[in-house]
């Protein structure tokens, strides 16, 4: 059985003329890892990803599989396999022959293929189509036979490209579950393009956010919800997103406060330490900080309802500015409705506002 | 057009066919000629319709004239030159849109620019070319001549073609192990076998019906296709047989034919995507 | 009922051992790859060049029949052509001396040049045009809705692909004077006493090859342009007639414009293909009557092989070609400004 393989990525940059897709990247992937690269379209994610293919080529930088530098490797000689956005099924070949295709090319005798190819149509459900071609099948069935494609050369790498985009929300949330089962089961490492952030958070043990071709952050979900890198990855990832709002630090006597408008909320002594006063910085809430209050809290008003059924996402209005909150459905709230927030103040995110740099 | 009216398509139909029917008409009227005794073609008051058909025009064409020599002649001229063109143009169509290399876009160009050249430019140096080479006067120096325009039609409309095919394919197949090469035999060429169709179809049509260069580089009766055989048949009769030659135009027509029943739809298609890009 | 991967439950739960659909890596030969390569191997690129040169040279490998083919064919005896042009040559012998300009000054010259210069421009326009409006006005009509559309549609494009030989064997029949059927149903309707001489006299020999060229050509437009039409989107249309357009201003406001591009493609290409034209007005007229339809091409042929002056027809062949590249030039620029301002 291959065993698993850690990619690493160093300096890897992609530029076409004066356009820098991927700028000078580094990655350090570890061997059975699930990771995500995350991003909106055109941040690099996708460029990179073929690069590790051996699809495109780097202006710059190497990339490497354990301690192999592969960059001059043709894609068939990097035992990656990789499943498209499109899927990419040969549509002149049957179900089965696509699947024993990659079999085909590695020289596997005719003999051992028919046996290989049933495992993978037995785990995916596919024995029915295997006679099939891929234009009978629906989109769900198609996305399989492309898992299959790629499951049965047991590579060392997996690398996927969106590969849940073209499915209706119910099958590709029943579909990330499953992955995220195969993922456990075979234990190789995986590299996944997408740019839903809730993909990359239920299924990667670490998550790449990039932009413009710049990496972002690379931590796990958790580190990545709890202390975002930057106000673009605070404001990214987490739905509905974070509050950002321009405010001001002030430290007084060891104690810290962020005031916005008329608004100041102490802060607890770890988030501000040796701040000077006046630090322009901006203030991220996310939206299950936001506390109705009985009492204390500041005065605010209910601008826009949205309710999901379990819960309702209210847009407040404080003291002008929007802050979105996360109410459980049964506390009942009207527009206009005049209420007192509060945050819970240790939960609050600060980022410089000039750079966009987190402080702590 | 939303016009519910229950006669517009009726109408439109009769106008339609009636100006269908007037293009086509000469082509009719070669056939209707071909098998009309020959009485009838001087008869005066004329007939339209044959009042008898005959195919005799067509059996002396077979055995009284050298018509199945130019025929065997033509065959293996647009074989030849439709199995060469398609090869040469497939791998040049490949190289144009799935790699990258200085001139490529260059090279490109010129393939449109030489489509433009005036056959009489060439002609005249290819048949000096043909002499010094020691072909002149041979079917070899007719597919030579003809790839110069064949050659830069089908590339244009192969490429055209294979670039409207999606990358992602011919990246599974790399990614699954095969090379470069393999990847075209196994996923690209199947995938683009309704344009090389189309193509070959093309290039055997274009260069069976060639004149010009046939004209230039041959008089010799052993190597001269249908074209300017059949007009070397008008030409040095005395009495210039109407029906014989109409039978001749007829039977030179048929594998435009015969493509036309069965695989227009290739032809239109292959024409119109080139067609249009220019 | 979605689609899963059933793979074995960690949490327990139902399932027959022997029936588990286990995919089992560990029982499974490994695939002949990577995996037999021991880690801390650092693999050499094949030949010690890079994976974009590796494919760039093996690109370059297979445009190289087809370039060798263009140098061969194309290039060289374009190269030689101009080189001739220097030459008086003597066909039969092919012995030649070089002449230097004489040939060209000697066609700048001659009425005959410009006489065939000013017939091929004429024969041009003349057929152009109608390819032009009778294409365009086909294509519109076969863009109808009406019975058996696509045999029509295919029936219209055979003009184009019969060979000119076999087109011109029907015209020269139906042209004859005293049996061509188009003399017959003149006498026989009586528009005219007399059988008309289609090609023997003028201006009729003109106004024939034109009517002959306009026939076997304008399916060539009908296709570029009924193939643009059937990609307009109907709500165009539909907007426009609730605006308040009538069949004629739809056709100028929103039908036109649509097809702007693919005409200024289509005049370049027919202008450039009808002025070189040939094989049609050689086996129709053959020039005549005495050279009243004789086009560069056909002096070309004349200066060749009716008096073996095949320098001298190299020079004329050059001419065609430095009228086309000027014409190609000019109306590109014009047409680019045009869309410039669109």
């Amino acid at each position: 059985m291959a065993r698993a393989v850690g990619i690493t990525l160093r300096k890897l940059r992609k530029q076409y003329g004066p356009v820098v897709a991927v700028n000078d990247l580094d990655l350090e992937i570890a061997a059975g890892e699930f990771v995500s690269l995350l991003g909106p379209s055109g941040c690099g994610k996708t460029t990179t990803l073929r690069m590790l293919a051996g699809l495109d080529f780097p202006t710059s930088g190497t990339i490497s599989f354990g301690e192999r530098v592969v960059n001059d490797l043709a894609p068939a000689k990097r035992d990656v396999a990789m499943v498209f956005q499109s899927y990419a099924l040969y549509p002149h070949m049957t179900v089965g022959e696509n699947i024993a295709y990659p079999l085909k090319k590695r020289g596997v005798p005719k003999a051992e293929q028919p046996a290989r190819v049933g495992a993978v149509a037995r785990l995916l459900q596919l024995e029915p189509f295997l006679s099939r071609k891929p234009r009978h099948l629906s989109g769900g069935q198609q996305q399989r036979v492309a898992l299959g494609r790629a499951l049965v050369r047991d590579p060392e790498i997996f690398l996927l490209d969106e590969p849940l985009s073209n499915l209706d929300a119910k099958l590709r949330a029943h579909m990330r579950t499953e992955l995220i089962e195969l993922h456990r089961k075979i234990g190789k490492t995986m590299v996944y393009v997408t740019h839903d952030q809730l993909e990359a958070m239920t299924m990667s043990s670490r998550i790449a956010v990039m932009r413009g071709g710049d990496l972002q952050q690379f931590a796990t979900p958790i580190e990545i919800y709890q202390r975002p890198a930057n106000t673009f990855v605070a404001d990214f990832i987490g739905t509905p997103a974070m509050t950002l709002l321009d405010a001001d630090l002030r430290a007084q006597d060891g104690h810290g406060e962020v005031m916005f408008g008329p608004v100041s909320i102490p802060l607890p002594d770890n988030l501000v330490n040796q701040r000077r006063g006046g630090t322009p910085v901006k203030l991220g809430i996310r939206p299950e900080d936001v506390l109705i209050a009985e009492n204390d809290g500041f005065p605010g008003t209910v601008k826009v309802i949205e309710p999901t059924g379990h819960e309702n996402i209210v847009l407040f209005s404080l003291h002008n500015h929007n802050i979105t909150g996360r109410v459980p459905a049964q506390v009942h709230l009207e527009v206009g409705q005049p209420v007192r927030i509060s945050f819970r103040s240790a939960r609050l995110h600060l980022f410089d506002r000039e750079t966009g740099l987190r402080l702590s | 057009m939303t016009r519910s009216n229950i006669w517009t398509k009726p109408l439109v139909s009769l106008v339609v066919w009636l100006i269908v029917l007037i293009v086509v008409f000469p082509l009719i009227w070669m056939v209707l000629t071909s098998v009309k005794p020959q009485s009838e073609l001087f008869r005066i008051p004329a007939t339209f319709w044959p009042t008898r058909i005959t195919f005799e025009h067509y059996q002396t064409l077979l055995n009284e004239t050298l018509f199945l020599k130019y025929l065997r002649n033509s065959i293996i001229l647009s074989t030849s030159t439709t199995l060469l063109v398609i090869v040469v143009a497939v791998l040049g169509a490949f190289s144009l849109t799935r790699f990258a290399y200085r001139g490529r876009e260059r090279i490109a160009l010129l393939v449109l620019t030489t489509y433009l050249l005036p056959s009489v430019v060439l002609v005249l140096p290819l048949y000096l070319m043909m002499v010094r080479v020691g072909i002149a006067n041979s079917l070899f120096s007719l597919v030579v001549a003809y790839t110069t325009f064949a050659l830069p039609y089908a590339l244009w409309l192969l490429r055209s073609f294979m670039s409207s095919m999606p990358e992602e394919l011919e990246w599974a197949a790399l990614v699954d192990g095969a090379s470069r090469l393999g990847a075209f035999f196994d996923v690209i060429l199947p995938q683009a076998i309704p344009g090389i169709i189309s193509t070959a179809l093309f290039t055997f049509i274009v260069t069976w019906n060639e004149y010009f260069y046939a004209l230039i580089l041959v008089n010799t009766d052993e190597a001269r296709p249908l074209t300017t055989g059949v007009i070397t048949m008008l030409v040095t009769s005395f009495n210039i047989e109407w029906s014989l030659l109409m039978a001749a135009a007829v039977a030179m027509s048929l594998p435009l034919i015969i493509i036309f029943v069965f695989l227009q739809g290739y032809l239109v298609k292959g024409f119109a995507t080139a067609g249009v890009k220019g | 009922m979605s689609p899963s991967l059933k793979l074995p439950s960690s949490s327990g739960g139902q399932h027959d051992p022997a029936k588990e659909d286990r995919l089992d890596l560990t029982t499974m030969p490994p695939v002949i790859g990577m995996s037999a390569v021991g880690v801390g191997q650092i693999r050499k690129p094949s030949w010690g060049v890079s994976l974009p040169t590796q494919y760039s040279l093996i690109g370059v490998l297979l445009i190289a029949p087809a370039v060798l083919i263009f140098a061969l064919v194309i290039a060289y005896p374009l190269a030689e052509a101009i080189y001739l042009s220097f030459f008086s040559i003597y066909t039969p012998t092919l012995q030649g001396e070089w002449v230097g300009l004489a040939n060209y000054r000697a066609m700048l010259s001659t009425r005959e040049f410009w006489a065939a210069l000013g017939t091929n421009i004429v024969w041009t326009i003349g057929t152009l045009v109608l390819q032009v409006v009778i294409g365009v006005a086909i294509a519109l009509l076969l863009n109808l809705n009406f019975y058996f559309r696509s045999l029509a549609r295919s029936l219209i494009l055979f003009p184009y692909f019969v060979s000119t030989v076999v087109a011109v064997l029907v015209w020269r029949w139906m042209f004859n004077d005293t049996y061509g059927i188009l003399n017959r149903a003149l006498v026989v309707s009586g528009l005219s006493d007399m059988p008309l001489d289609w090609l023997g006299a003028m201006p009729n020999a003109m106004i024939s090859i034109i009517l002959v060229g306009a026939w076997k050509y304008f399916p060539f437009v009908v296709i570029a342009v009924l193939a643009r039409l059937q990609t307009i989107p109907e709500e165009l249309y539909e907007a426009a007639r609730i605006d308040g357009a009538n069949v004629w201003s739809r056709f100028w406001d929103v039908t036109l414009p649509q097809l702007r591009e693919v005409l200024i493609v289509i005049v370049l290409l027919r202008t450039i293909w009808d002025f070189k034209e040939f094989d049609l007005i050689y086996l129709l007229t053959g020039g005549g009557p005495i050279a009243a339809t004789q086009t560069l091409p056909l002096l070309v042929y004349k200066q060749a092989f009716g008096m073996n002056a095949m320098g001298m027809a190299s020079t004329y062949a050059i001419g065609i070609m430095v009228v086309l590249v000027t014409f190609m030039v000019l109306y590109l620029q014009r047409t680019r400004r045009g869309s410039e301002l669109q």
